[in-house]
């Protein structure tokens, strides 16, 4: 099977990451240490972590100036649960500076671009590998490890893994411990796992999907058995017979018709589906997200933690709040600064009313939506409210309105955003399961990658029916 | 900015220092023509840090006194992808208060941040409860004659809710140093309802909550070491108008300065008004310069910041069960005023004496419960009463000269109800229960295998028992000798001058040594005079 002659390649003759001052590399950093011979789980296995994962032994600088040469005085506990397993940490990935960003372009001065890997040919203008995980799926992609971690906060594991064709899994919000990963947005974080199949990834994701009192929000193990005890309940018992795939009528993107085909010989329905609120719901995620990094990344700049430029002292005639500024505004890229700046507004005393509040509000009606879609109930929920019998398990569109863009291209603002967007950024404001699989390629030759998104808990539904795109992929 | 609206900057001076500036200034204060026709609106604003040994949200310990920066976790320090975790522990202590306070406790609570960029506040942001606190609508009631208020009522709370301390920061020469020992501790902010109406009764709603904690064990109310801190509303206003524009005192120390702080704002805004009545007094946030016992502006409304208030997305609503809520509320302690009064209507002691009691500890109530032991059940008022005398008066007053500190062992309270009793029953006399109290205060601590009884302790003392109810000794006989010692006493006393019997009663007890019963002594003097 070529899933397990992968592996083995990997465990035998890992490829060397590489790192360069010059030429375009994923890694912002590259473990030189040699792996310990370990048993383990992923004993001898390399597995590369996103710039915004805290490592000890690492600079974690979330690919921004504000951070360079901070070195994080602990491990966050994704990265402890690798270890513990006898992973390799091969490195940290670049990123677009704090998850801010949807290409991997927003990156400082001093860091080399990310190029997608996945070619069809050779001597192509190099593309994006998508942000902001881009650097991790870049990673898989060129095979220097066997699978890396990234953050999703609206799209930031799918979207460069439908570009570089590989498999990206953003899991339910609070299934993997938070603390270590540097926020973004606390209520839409969520660590995600890039690999180049699905056994790779549903791999790393049991070693990292556990309980951690370190992480309030990160789900306990009570809510973890009635999630498997649902799942197994709702899991097909071959393959994908019986499973009920929607497909939302509010997105124009469709996947290929082959496809559905193939998953309705496989014994699934396929049917139409509306998710009434996820237009109105974008642009709470806008609100929710840039409002929630405003506060997150107002503890930069105040000289604590030990970055050479954040902890430069005042200039003679300085006061501390000028300080403070200075250091924001030299330390912050373009793109973070208009999101603290557009998140500090939404937070404002007149503008929370109308702002913030409506987002919160919208945020809910779309969860709303998904749970009178899904047949499955959600185990957060009192098992009381009852479950629409008629509706799906799990849905299905593109990740991607296109193929990974040429780096340094114009790109149209607007619309083509905005259709992006909506392609990924349900989910997370949902706290939905969501996986990008490799389907096909486009008419250019380059990956493009599916979308599965399931209830809350139901991981082992998104990987099943993966699995079965997996399949046809393969075949094509 | 908001530098001097932040706690623990350093005092200009030291409160002992600043006494005789304080009793000179405090002079100065003249009463102003027509000062009866305005009134007072007080309301507070509290902040008293949780008892709970540990930070709000992260598992350093809490200090006070220690050297700078060595009680922080990495959360505490705001270090990118730490995470709060809630001590759940502070949200019982929190909740205990809540229900001592009479409040109505939110079936979910939630906490929010509270952005601003100062040294003191890491994150720049503190955890606090804006939108859904734990609990509103409390009341707590002062009585009259509490730190003498003039009437009984309720003083309102608002709501009460959970917070982090924020650091301490200090500026030295050009620099800013910051200790964040303090920063993460856990705090409940208690606001009151504008019901208070003299410096005397905000005095007293902070005396009488300050004892609340302690009984209750949620926090130290120590305004000293800053573990309690009041931040005061005034407004004055004319009998009968609308109330006046609210001025906003904050950082004060002591409930003295409290006093001082309201009587000061309240003399400002009355000449305020005389002088300018028709301009509304400027709201501002306000200092006390505690040399002067006078206010002064630190800024005003407009300068006032936007703190973003936006919920907490780490941090889980607080969710109580109806269930949990109700068995907190029947281990709620008998709190001071309760014992107080519960004590007084039973026994008709003295509200002061119980309030000794209590005094000896205020956590545990360990003086009360002495005194319960010593007296033991169904007593009648009279053993009470002597009980309460024995040890508020005589054992307090004697460890007090020797300078040694009351424990419930010190005198165990069975030999102490044994002692009580004998002497009620005239079986030795008060003199003797006196020399018992005092050997055993100055006796070295007993061994704990050998239990001291009262036969050990007379033994010692070589004082018998008289077993028929009556004095071993020869009363009659020592009283002939007095006179016998005392010709002009005893003339003086045959003159007329009866007081002189008490100069013969003396004799008699330094002949008995101080045995003798002193009441029968002055019966038998009597006797033997009138012959």
């Amino acid at each position: 099977m070529r899933v397990t002659k992968c592996r083995l390649q990997s465990l035998k003759a890992p490829l060397k990451p590489r790192t360069s001052d010059i030429h375009p590399t994923p890694y912002s950093w590259i473990n030189t240490c040699t792996p310990g011979s370990s048993t383990g789980n992923l004993a001898g296995i390399s597995i590369a972590i996103k710039d915004n994962i805290s490592y000890d032994i690492a600079p974690t600088s979330c690919s921004s100036s504000m951070l360079k040469d901070y070195n994080s005085p602990y491990i966050a506990t994704c990265v402890q649960n690798l270890i513990a397993e006898g992973a390799h940490i091969a490195g940290q990935t670049k990123m677009d500076e704090f998850g801010m960003g949807s290409q991997t372009t927003h990156l400082p001065p001093f860091y080399t671009p990310v190029h997608n890997s996945a070619s069809p040919s050779p001597g192509e203008p190099p593309r994006s590998a998508g942000g902001s995980s881009g650097g991790s799926a870049a990673a898989v992609a060129e095979g220097s490890c066997w699978a890396a971690l990234g953050t999703d906060t609206g799209g930031s594991v799918r979207l460069p893994a439908s570009y570089c064709g590989v498999v990206g899994l953003k899991p339910s919000y609070g299934m993997i411990s938070r603390r270590g990963v540097i926020a973004y947005a606390d209520s839409l974080d969520c660590v995600g796992v890039l690999g180049r199949d699905i056994d790779t990834v549903e791999h790393v994701f049991n070693v990292i999907s556990r309980p951690d009192e370190g992480d309030m929000t990160c789900a306990s193990s009570s809510i973890r058995l009635t999630a498997f005890d649902i799942s197994q309940r709702h899991l097909p018992h071959d393959g994908i017979e019986g499973l009920r795939i929607g497909i939302p009528s509010e997105i124009k993107q469709k996947v290929s018709s082959g496809l559905l085909d193939y998953l309705r010989g496989q014994g699934a329905k396929v049917e139409e589906v509306s998710l009434p609120s996820i237009k109105k719901a974008l642009p709470a995620y806008y609100v929710l997200a840039c409002a929630e990094a405003s506060s997150n990344l107002g503890r930069f700049g105040g000289g604590w933690f030990g970055s050479p430029l954040e902890r430069q002292s005042r200039i003679e005639g300085e006061s501390g709040e000028e300080r403070r500024k200075r250091i924001r505004t030299e330390g912050f890229g373009r793109e973070v600064k208009k999101r603290i700046l557009a998140g500090t507004w939404a937070l404002s005393a007149d503008e929370f009313n109308n702002t913030y509040l409506k987002a919160l509000h919208l945020r809910q009606l779309l969860r709303k939506d998904y749970q009178n879609m899904f047949r499955i109930p959600h185990p957060l929920f009192s098992p009381s409210i009852p479950q629409n019998q008629a509706g799906v398990d799990i849905i299905l569109h593109p990740t991607a309105i296109r193929t990974a863009p040429v780096l340094g291209a114009k790109e149209a603002k607007g619309s083509n955003e905005y259709q992006q967007d909506l392609l990924t950024v349900p989910a997370s404001l949902a706290g939905l399961p969501c996986i990008s699989v490799p389907a096909g390629k486009g008419q250019d030759g380059w990956p493009l990658g599916v979308s599965l998104t399931s209830q809350w808990g139901m991981e082992g539904l998104v990987l099943r029916l993966g699995r079965a795109v997996e399949q046809w992929s393969k075949g094509q | 900015m908001i530098i001097l609206s932040r706690w623990g900057f350093a005092r200009p001076i030291s409160l002992s220092s600043c006494s005789y500036s304080l009793r000179r200034y405090a002079s100065k204060a003249k009463a102003i023509e027509g000062e009866n026709e305005w009134e007072t609106i007080i309301g507070l604003e509290i902040h008293a840090q949780l008892k709970t040994g540990r930070k709000l949200f992260s598992p350093a310990s809490t200090s006070y006194g220690e050297v700078p920066n060595t009680n922080v976790n990495l959360h505490d320090a705001a270090f990118p992808g730490t995470l709060p975790v809630l001590d759940l522990h502070a949200v019982r202590l929190s909740l205990i208060t809540a229900l001592a306070l009479n409040c109505q406790i939110n079936r979910r609570s939630t906490f929010d941040r509270k952005h601003y960029f100062y040294h003191d506040i890491p994150a720049s942001y503190q955890i606090t409860q804006h939108y859904n606190p734990l609990a509103r609508n409390g009341k707590l009631q002062i009585s009259q004659g509490e730190n003498n208020a003039k009437r009984t009522f309720d003083v309102g709370i608002h709501q009460l809710q959970i917070e982090q301390d924020t650091a301490k920061s200090q500026t030295v020469g050009d620099n800013t140093l910051v200790d964040l020992n303090r920063a993460g501790t856990g705090l409940m902010e208690i606001v009151t309802e504008p019901d208070m109406r003299s410096a005397e009764e905000a005095g007293a709603f902070v005396r009488k909550l300050q004892g609340l904690l302690r009984r209750l064990g949620s926090g130290d109310g120590d305004m000293e070491k800053g573990n309690l801190r009041v931040d005061v509303n005034v407004s004055v206003h004319r009998y009968g108008t609308p109330f006046g524009t609210r001025c906003e005192i904050k950082n004060i120390n002591s409930v003295r300065f409290l006093q001082a702080a309201i009587e000061s704002e309240r003399r400002r805004h009355i000449q305020h008004y005389l002088t300018s009545p028709t301009t509304p007094i400027k709201q501002e946030t306000r200092g006390l310069n505690e040399l002067t016992l006078e206010t002064f502006s630190l800024r005003s409304k407009e300068e006032a910041m936007d703190y973003r208030y936006m919920p907490d997305s780490n941090l889980p609503a607080v969710v109580i069960d109806p269930e949990y809520l109700s068995g907190l509320r029947n281990e709620l302690p008998e709190m001071p005023w309760q014992v107080v009064k519960r004590l007084t209507d039973t026994y008709g002691v003295q509200k002061r004496d119980v309030e000794t009691l209590i005094g000896l500890d205020e956590y545990g109530f360990e003086g009360i419960r002495y005194y319960e032991d010593v007296i033991g059940q169904g007593v009648d008022k009279k053993i009470a009463k002597k009980a309460m005398n024995w040890i508020v008066h005589e054992l307090l007053g004697q460890i007090g000269k020797l300078s040694i500190p009351w424990s419930p062992t010190l005198i165990p309270s069975s030999l102490m109800r044994e002692m009580i009793l004998l002497i009620e029953d005239g079986r030795i006399t008060g003199t003797t229960g006196k020399s018992i109290i005092k050997h055993l205060i100055s006796a070295p601590a007993p061994s704990s295998s050998k239990k001291v009884t009262l036969q050990d302790v007379l033994l010692n003392l070589g004082i018998d028992i008289n077993e028929n109810n009556e004095s071993s000794i020869d009363i009659k006989m020592l009283c002939q000798q007095a006179i016998g010692n005392q010709p002009k006493s005893v003339a003086d006393y045959k003159k007329g001058n009866e007081k002189v019997i008490m100069r013969l009663i003396g004799e008699v007890m330094k002949l008995s040594k101080g045995t003798a019963d002193a009441r029968k002594v002055k019966e038998e003097l009597v006797e033997l005079l009138k012959a």
